[in-house]
């Protein structure tokens, strides 16, 4: 991929000419299926991604199996950078595509060249890495101060304001989102369902009574 | 009709276990040498069970979360 096509993407658009060259020339691109387990938690961690089409999620397993999604991330975010990062070279988290995607792989010889020699690639990924530690301190404040339903109630809001992530979400993934279990979703979109907050319409969850779903979702956890 | 979203079937990921073919309320699955396909798309009320009973994961039924217009 050349230079000039780096910077389109938001990410890279404040980086120095020698930079995107360094980047374009260092890094490759590599096209995978849905579904595909890019990245496995607790394996040796050898490249970093961006992005450049379809979405990936990042999530986290216990013992048990039970999964939590971390995040969903589209064309131009980096992923598993962290773990490039971090002393011990392990994959923090495991980064699956949720569609066909197609990605920029960084090996870690070459993530480390590109911190050490140009100091904006460094300061991009900064900027990067404040938003997101905002959003996982949001998120580790409502999985402890507030209650399932209210998660829910929460969560529907946010994917009905945010349109162009409205689509694709699974009641697994819905459940692995706001920490709990599918069973539970789908037993409180029927309760929702039955007080008139939401509609069912095949696909499509319909959102009915937004004061009604503020409500639940500003009940806290006692 | 208007044919409306239907199970995602992922024919790679399934193990032609039959589970999403007997569990369908509609009984509008049914199982080729390739894997599970929608014999009836028509009678798919996108209920989500096959979803639920995949055990590898390989049916997806994903929701589209939207404002009514009265909200």
């Amino acid at each position: 991929m050349d230079s000039q096509s780096l910077k389109k993407f938001k990410l890279f658009s404040t980086l120095q000419p020698d930079t995107l060259d360094a980047l374009a020339q260092r890094a490759f691109q590599r096209k995978i299926q849905a579904g595909h387990n890019l990245v496995i938690e607790g394996l040796a961690a050898e490249a970093c991604y961006f992005i450049l089409s379809g979405h990936l999620r990042v999530s986290r397993m216990n013992r048990d199996g039970r999964i939590q999604i971390l995040a969903r991330f589209g064309p131009g975010a980096p992923v598993n950078v962290i773990s490039l990062l971090k002393d011990k070279r392990i994959n923090h988290a495991s980064v699956e595509s949720l569609s066909p995607a197609t990605i920029l792989v960084i090996s870690a010889n070459d993530f480390d060249y590109l911190l050490k020699n140009h100091p904006d690639f460094s300061s991009a990924l900064l900027r990067v890495f404040a938003n997101r530690m905002a959003k996982l301190t949001d998120l580790a404040a409502d999985l402890s101060l507030y209650t399932v339903r209210s998660r829910l109630a929460q969560f529907l809001i946010k994917l009905a304001d945010q349109p162009g992530s409205a689509s694709g979400w699974t009641q697994d993934e819905i459940a692995a989102h706001i920490g709990t279990v599918r069973d539970v979703v789908g037993r409180l979109l029927r309760e929702f369902e039955s007080q008139g907050l939401i509609d069912r319409d095949h696909q499509k969850i319909i959102l009915l009574n937004r004061q009604g779903l503020k409500d639940e979702a500003q009940k806290y956890d006692v | 009709m208007e044919l409306k979203a239907q199970p995602i079937i992922n024919l790679q990921g399934c193990t032609k276990c039959g589970l999403c073919v007997s569990g369908c309320p509609e009984n509008a699955l049914e199982m080729t040498d390739r894997g599970p396909r929608l014999r009836q798309p028509i009678r798919c009320s996108y209920c989500t069970d096959c979803e639920a009973l995949c055990p590898t994961g390989a049916i997806r039924t994903p929701l589209i979360v939207t404002w009514g217009s009265n909200y």
